[in-house]
């Protein structure tokens, strides 16, 4: 038997870490699907060979330093001193991952505003009458260059933002900042196939999203694995995903997220095939949901795992 | 320059919650918020039981995972070894209360900025002791400089075989248990 007293608690701390909730979901879900709206806009304005841009080549720039904000706000809402968040672009802190996120965000908003000037179509740029945007679309190949490392930078960075937290062996995964760049870019790609409905472009986006579930599923079973053959605090960090009761929400997610990706592929790959033709793209639509669950699940294990023994050291 | 640390003698504690109380009303910490901590933990069933009383509190660690995740530079390492907070720069993240393994920091609910033990600067710096270890009756909180020949923290190292809580963290922690 074990009794424990303790005098001189803090309820942010104890029992359990309760420092970012969905508000910090959010950010790493926008920003994950804006990293895949500039990584795959990229590669889809590579990939144009007419002089005509597909829709998705430009929407996306155009959408992603929206998202990016919007992700901003969400971060900015969950600071508990949001008068002193200017100080996050008066500083830079190499060690900090908030630090290198809060510049690479910045950075990104700045860069993808100015890639849509420069993706805009002709006849659109021609409306707005600004001599800047002929200079712009001069450099739009560049432009799609950085959007598409800066889109890498963003997407990894949802992950290494909880992965460098020794202190929290949920979040503590090498696995965890891939997991996230995949994921991101899956969810980018699903909202690059509800926006391109049926062109050939969209059957490269499915095509893509296909290979990029497939890949999230290995490694979602690659970052329990790694867990799972880790220490005690690491199994014990990741049992909220498999056992019910008091952890009955992370097993249903887990539950979802074990039918969802797999069916997104399956109906995904009979869309390609052509022997699907739903009215809405519920394949898409079940990526955004995976990818939003994925996030809030790990945002809130992550906080209940801890390296710290109660009793001795 | 002195390297402060603290030796806490679990043995010698009697558990009398003076050092919480005396580190509250020194620093002016708001209510419900705790610089410091008292933890019992008793193990076992009358008679074969054991009882141990731990003080803890932020471990001002060498390596401290706190400062390296603090975006702004709020959370910093002083040459004397104490880590601090400058409020004013303090976004109010959260990535160091995240980050420190020994859950030691807790954000102050009236300026908004990450809170956590300063060793009190403001009474070392008056050349007296930290108001927790002068308050503590049964002398079980040491506090010194490493580098002091003659200070008791360093004769204290020297004799006893110390821990460190959560090794594994391998923080470096400046707060040493006997």
């Amino acid at each position: 038997m074990q009794e424990i007293t303790i005098t001189g608690i803090n309820s942010i701390t104890y029992p359990r870490l309760e420092v970012w909730d969905w508000l910090i979901a959010m950010y790493l879900f926008l920003g994950g699907m804006a990293a895949g709206l500039m990584v795959l806009s990229a590669v889809s304005q590579f990939r144009a060979k007419g002089a005509e841009l597909p829709k998705s080549s430009y929407i996306g720039p155009i959408m992603a330093p929206f998202i990016l904000a919007i992700a901003m706000v969400f971060v900015f809402f969950d600071l508990s001193k949001k008068l002193s968040a200017f100080w996050f672009y008066l500083s830079f802190n190499v060690t900090s991952p908030m630090s290198w996120v809060g510049w690479t965000v910045g950075v990104s908003i700045v860069m993808s505003a100015l890639w849509a000037l420069a993706s805009l179509p002709d006849k659109t740029g021609a409306k707005l009458k600004l001599t800047i945007l002929n200079k712009l679309s001069t450099i739009r190949k560049p432009l799609a260059g950085i959007n598409l490392t800066l889109g890498v930078m963003v997407g990894i960075g949802t992950g290494v933002l909880l992965s460098s937290f020794v202190a929290r062996p949920l979040w503590n995964s090498p696995v965890l900042p891939i997991l996230f760049l995949v994921s991101g870019i899956s969810t980018g790609a699903a909202l690059l196939i509800l926006i391109e409905k049926d062109t050939e472009e969209s059957l490269f986006f499915k095509k893509t999203d296909i290979a990029l579930i497939a890949a999230e599923i290995v490694l979602i079973a690659l970052f329990f694995y790694g867990h799972f053959t880790s220490t005690a605090s690491h199994v014990e960090a990741i049992m909220p995903f498999f056992k019910g009761g008091y952890y009955f929400p992370f097993w249903i997610a887990t539950l979802i997220l074990a039918i969802a990706l797999p069916l997104a592929i399956i109906l995904e790959a009979a869309e390609v095939a052509g022997r699907v033709r739903l009215r809405i793209h519920l394949s898409a639509w079940l990526v955004l949901a995976a990818g939003l669950i994925l996030r809030l699940s790990i945002v809130y294990a992550g906080q209940l795992s801890s390296i710290k023994p109660l009793a001795g050291f | 320059m002195p390297r402060y640390a603290m030796v806490i003698d679990r043995k010698r504690c009697i558990g009398c919650m003076a050092c919480v109380t005396a580190c509250k009303a020194e620093n002016n910490i708001a209510e419900e918020l705790y610089r410091t901590r008292v933890i019992e933990i008793v193990e076992g069933a009358f008679p074969n039981f054991r009882m141990e009383l731990r003080p803890e509190l932020c471990n001002h660690c060498e390596n401290a995972p706190c400062v390296s995740s603090c975006p702004t530079g709020a959370s910093h390492k002083r040459k004397d070894g104490i880590v601090m907070v400058h409020k004013n720069r303090c976004v109010g993240c959260k990535a160091c209360l995240a980050a420190c393994p020994y859950d030691a920091r807790f954000i102050d609910t009236t300026s908004g900025a990450a809170d956590k033990c300063t060793f009190c600067e403001h009474r070392i710096k008056d050349g007296k002791e930290p108001a927790c270890v002068t308050t503590c009756l049964g002398k079980s909180r040491i506090f010194g400089d490493l580098d002091d020949p003659k200070s008791i923290v360093k004769k204290m190292l020297a004799e006893n075989r110390t821990e460190v809580p959560i090794k594994k963290a391998n923080t470096r922690p400046r707060v040493f248990y006997l």
